[in-house]
């Protein structure tokens, strides 16, 4: 089974736990000690990622350190329409919003640690370059909806979409409004309504597609 | 939108931005909305916020004809009235326990707010038909100086290579609206699309040239 080194409120490792639910994958999970241990910084992940980072997937002699990577690992072994098709443009678009996706990394999640966990940044930056992000995101989609595609590189959702999805459903968590974003609003519902969606901390599934809560004397 | 207008229509967002059932945070200069669209279609605005312990609304969910708040699942009818407490089902809501609420018209593809009391119908959009909202860190001021004309009282302001119905957020925020002409080629909308990135551009650049001064 492949093994993923990971920590429940790190977007980077919810990518490919998520890839992962929605192509039927099995993962075996190692719980990383990310806060307060720094583990991440240790010996023992340090040999398998010299750059301190996680989400680390191990598959026999397979070790993958980028999340991009494990997410086109698991489509291509389980369901390989997520990744893009034949299409040209397609296959440019799906890997124009996977590198892409390490910036809102570098900028949302820049923030969202700086707020959370207090690490050091200018906010200000870390803020302003993660609303320049969204905008091109926003853009993306607006684009995307008038060739009557729904997603960033399809009408399909592909790997692209979950690289950019978790760092953009958690920019409030830095400080950064999701409100003024109409076609991230849409596009993050479709992706949180796709038939396996997990969640993690911050990221709920489609509220309304929950069965209608019980009628129960007491309670809250 | 001329803010010192007593009584307007406010453009507050575009139809195909809020399906049915879905629920989206809006703005009029008295404050935050909750914009929502019942299951059958019916479009209806409260403030954002829930009577029980002020939860935005706007972070709720659509059931039916009814909004909820995600907190503890009060529910709102269209109207504002509350119809349900899911920790009292026996209990019929107090006609006390409502949301504001505010008049909405919805014409040519976009959804206006009632402010103060208008007098007829939100103005036309003659032939044009809005693409997609954006929102600037400028002012109605910088967004006519980086266009290089002036919006009319509605709002309204056409360039000669873009046209835009701009609304007032609040100070210093204006949500813009891209229009086109109906008749626009996919590549033209694309290109208005993207254009309006630039201005927005020019216009928070001015914005805060200003703001320095
Ligand atoms: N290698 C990149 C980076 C992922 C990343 O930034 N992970 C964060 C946790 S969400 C991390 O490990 N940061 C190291 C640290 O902050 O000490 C990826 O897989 O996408
Ligand atoms: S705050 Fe809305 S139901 Fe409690």
């Amino acid at each position: 089974m492949m093994k993923l080194y990971d920590y429940i409120l790190s977007p980077s490792c919810y990518k490919v736990r998520l890839m992962a639910a929605l192509t039927g994958v099995k993962l075996d999970l190692r719980a990383v000690d990310f806060h307060p241990g720094l583990e991440h910084r240790g010996p023992e992940l340090l040999a398998l990622n010299p750059a301190g980072s996680i989400p680390i997937l191990e598959d026999g002699d397979l070790l993958l350190t980028e999340s991009s990577a494990m997410l086109v690992y698991l489509a291509a072994k389980a369901a390989p329409g997520w990744l893009a098709g034949s299409d040209a443009e397609e296959a440019a678009r799906v890997q124009q919003w996977l590198s892409f996706s390490g910036r809102l990394t570098a900028s949302l999640g820049g923030a969202r640690l700086h707020e959370m966990l207090l690490r050091p940044g200018d906010i200000g930056v870390l803020q302003s370059q993660g609303i320049a992000a969204l905008r091109e995101l926003e853009l993306g989609l607006v684009e995307q909806a008038e060739r009557g595609k729904r997603f960033l590189a399809a009408d399909r959702p592909t790997v692209a979409d979950i690289a950019c999805f978790p760092y953009v459903a958690l920019a409030p968590d830095g400080g950064v409004s999701l409100d003024p974003y109409p076609a991230i609003r849409l596009w993050s519902r479709a992706l949180r309504s796709l038939k396996g969606f997990i969640e993690m901390p911050g990221i709920h599934r489609l509220h309304e597609l929950k069965p209608e809560p019980q009628l129960e004397a007491g309670g809250a | 939108m001329p803010s010192g207008t007593a009584s307007s229509w406010v453009p507050v967002a575009l139809s195909s931005d809020l399906p049915s059932g879905t629920v989206m945070p809006a703005r009029i200069p008295a404050g935050p909305l909750a914009l929502w669209r019942s299951q059958s279609g019916h479009v209806a605005a409260s403030a954002d916020r829930c009577p029980h312990r002020g939860m935005s609304l706007s972070h709720g969910f659509v059931r039916g004809e009814t909004l909820s708040c995600i907190y503890h699942g009060w529910s709102y009818g269209q109207a504002g009235n509350c119809l349900r407490i899911p920790a009292h089902p026996g209990l019929t809501p107090p006609e006390a326990i409502r949301t504001v609420t505010h008049p909405v018209a919805e014409a040519d593809g976009v959804i206006w707010i009632a402010v103060g009391e208008p007098a007829g119908t939100p103005p036309a959009l003659a032939g044009l038909v809005p693409l997609r909202s954006l929102a600037a860190f400028a002012g109605i001021a910088a967004i006519e100086a980086a266009a290089g004309t002036r919006a009319n009282a509605a709002g309204l302001l056409e360039a000669e290579d873009i046209r835009l119905l701009l609304s007032s957020a609040r100070e210093g925020e204006t949500l813009i609206h891209v229009l086109v002409e109906a008749d626009a080629s996919p590549a033209a909308r694309i290109a208005a699309a993207r254009a309006a990135e630039g201005l927005r551009r020019k216009a928070e650049d001015f914005q805060k040239k200003g703001a320095a001064r």
